[in-house]
């Protein structure tokens, strides 16, 4: 260590120290995480808001979709349950991924941060790992209250939804884990873009807009488009059973689930890169 | 020991520090001084690994910044004062950067302590004003009991009484034994601590030497003269082959260089002529820093209101000018801009 320098002196402290290590780069960025008001109420919306949202749409929708239970119609299923979880909980996750790394931009505490740990890499890696953790435990636990909420009013009209029914516990499991990966997704959207509004406005746009506009795109396509836009194909996986899915318009549930983790990897890699060179 | 080797970098066409070369030395205080936009903070952004140098290298302890296994054991480092999360409090802030390096969290306590902070470490940091904020920035820089500190620009913007504070704490640091770098725009604000001056003009460093020898080398003492027959001590001064020169900031006085003051004074009285004053005038560092970045043209269009006339420590009151010169600059100076 000491080579060069070894004549030196360093200073009034002993100049070997143990290397800071990657756990202690998780403790440092789990502390980061608790410790502004952001994640909490972002955590907050995530599980009242999904389940909150989904009992008012079940509310809403039960008397219809009893009728068309009974008509056989193919294109109701009771995974309007997790509706709340699709539309509240999709946005406060995406929104927490983006915050967690563009508050430091915003803030300047990026500085302080790569200061006290200038690999780089290692904090991006343990913000992702973090981010995806929180919001798949809160995830779940919103994708159940979603569950048993938004089956109140289905139950009412004798067209509860259970647990053991052909892929609704996968759907259950499935929505917390499509949050979490959207969590995730949003991180790198603030690493990429470092910039709050910015990578809000453009991730949501991707998940909301023009995840439904490329359908307009003619021919294969646009279809092809349509199935692989990150909302698309990662929201399959929340999907109870098969009985709407249409095998040329969605992929299947752990396909879908499978490309768009592809989708946020590859983001969140170039994220890294982008990390590693750019000036801070 | 800090040491840049061709360090250089490069914003667009803006080469915003060329080619430096120098080293900060262990145990010494070393002032980093440069007009606004010399490319101070850039340079000290490079040496803790912030921002990417486009070419050349800079080391601390012998190792570029990544490498260091725990980088606030070793170097602490105080850039702007904003950059902190508002949300989070004082402490908090500390405690995730100590954890970071490992560094216990009693040592949160010891430098909110040590900063005094202590009665605001819970709130948001939101709420601070900027001395709060620059304490918080230096007990972020003392968490890892650093034996090297940079300090950018410390005092920028402080009440009198924080500037007295920041500068009492580096004097402490530094009779502790720690590297101390900081920079400062104002070469006044160097002159209570710094051994050692590094000078950089428009990114290029103009010097690298102790204190003693910058000043010695780039501005001489003369002998300040003020009297009603400045005409005829001139011709007189002249003829006995003496440096003169009209004192820029007063037209009744002149400056005689290599001279003492007995001879002047002898000159005069020999020739039955009248003294208003007669005084020696130690180079200031201020003169010093000017004659060295004189070729510097941000210089001249940072700090145009240095020209004579202006507020100017120097320039308007003679008084200033003379032998008290050099102990002076703690005054105003400090927040004049
Ligand atoms: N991030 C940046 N992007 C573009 N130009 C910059 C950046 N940072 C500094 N500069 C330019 O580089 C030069 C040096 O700036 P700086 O290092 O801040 O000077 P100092 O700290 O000595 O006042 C200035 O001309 C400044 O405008
Ligand atoms: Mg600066």
């Amino acid at each position: 260590m000491a080579t060069a320098t070894a004549t030196v002196p360093t200073g009034p402290t002993a100049p070997t120290f143990r290397r800071a290590g990657f756990g202690d780069v998780v403790s440092s960025e789990w502390m980061k995480l608790r410790t502004v008001r952001s994640t909490f109420w972002t955590l907050v919306a995530l599980f009242a808001g999904s389940a909150a949202v989904s009992l008012l749409i079940c509310l809403a929708a039960a008397d219809q979709y009893a009728k068309d239970r009974a008509a056989g119609n193919p294109d109701s299923s009771p995974d309007i349950v997790m509706l709340g979880l699709l539309f509240i909980g999709q946005i406060a996750a995406y929104v927490l991924g983006v915050m967690t790394i563009s508050a430091e931009y915003s803030t300047g505490a990026i500085r302080s941060t790569l200061s006290a740990m200038p690999r780089r890499v290692e904090i991006l890696v343990a913000k992702a790992i973090l981010l995806a953790v929180v919001v798949f435990v809160v995830g779940l636990a919103a994708a159940f209250a979603c569950f048993y909420l938004g089956n109140i009013p289905l139950q009412a009209k004798h067209v509860g939804v259970k647990l053991s029914d052909p892929g609704v516990l996968r759907g259950v499991f499935g929505s917390a884990l499509y949050v979490a990966g959207l969590s995730v997704f949003g991180l790198a959207m603030g690493f990429l873009l470092r910039h709050t509004a910015g990578a809000i406005t453009i991730g949501l746009a991707l998940i909301f807009i023009i995840g439904g506009l490329v359908q307009l795109i003619p021919g294969s396509i646009g279809r092809w488009l349509y199935k692989v836009m990150p909302g698309n194909a990662g929201a399959q996986v929340s999907q109870f059973g098969e009985m709407k899915r249409n095998a040329d318009k969605n992929f299947a549930p752990w396909t879908g689930f499978t490309v768009f983790m592809l989708e946020v990897v590859v983001l969140l890699v170039i994220g890294a890169i982008l990390f590693e060179r750019r000036d801070a | 020991m800090i040491r840049a080797v061709g360090l250089t970098k490069r914003y667009g066409d803006r080469l915003a520090v060329d080619h430096a070369d120098f080293t900060v030395e262990s145990g010494t205080v070393t002032g980093f001084l440069g007009p606004n936009g010399a490319g101070k903070s850039t340079t000290m952004r490079m040496i803790l690994g912030l921002d990417h140098p486009t070419a050349g290298t800079v080391t601390v302890s012998g190792r570029p910044y990544r490498q260091l296994p725990a980088p606030l054991r070793e170097v602490g480092a105080l850039l702007d004062a904003k950059a902190v999360h508002g949300g989070r409090s004082a402490y908090n802030h500390l405690a995730c950067l100590a954890t970071s390096n490992r560094i216990p969290l009693k040592r949160v306590d010891e430098v909110i302590s040590l900063v005094g902070l202590d009665r605001v470490a819970k709130k948001r940091s939101k709420s601070f004003s900027l001395g709060m904020g620059q304490r918080l920035g230096i007990a972020a820089a003392l968490l890892g009991d650093p034996g090297t500190l940079l300090f950018d620009e410390p005092v920028n913007g402080l009440d009198p009484e924080g500037i007295l504070w920041v500068r009492n704490l580096m004097k402490s640091l530094a009779a502790q034994g720690r590297t101390v770098f900081v920079s400062s725009h104002l070469m006044s604000e160097m002159a209570l601590t710094a051994d050692r001056v590094i000078v950089i003009g428009r990114g290029e460093i103009k010097a690298d030497t102790t204190m003693r020898e910058f000043i010695a080398q780039n501005a001489s003492t003369h002998v300040r003269v003020r009297s009603p027959h400045l005409g005829k001590l001139h011709e007189l001064m002249t003829g006995t082959g003496w440096q003169v020169e009209a004192a820029p900031d007063d037209e009744d006085a002149l400056r005689v260089y290599d001279v003492t003051s007995d001879a002047v004074g002898e000159l005069a009285g020999q020739n039955g002529l009248w003294l208003h004053e007669l005084a020696v005038v130690q180079p200031s560092l201020e003169e010093a820093f000017m004659s060295m970045t004189a070729d510097s043209v941000e210089y001249h269009a940072g700090l145009g209101g240095m020209e004579p006339g202006a507020s100017g420590g120097s320039g308007t009151d003679p008084g200033a000018a003379t032998n008290t010169a050099v102990a002076q600059p703690g005054r105003p100076n400090g927040e004049a801009r």
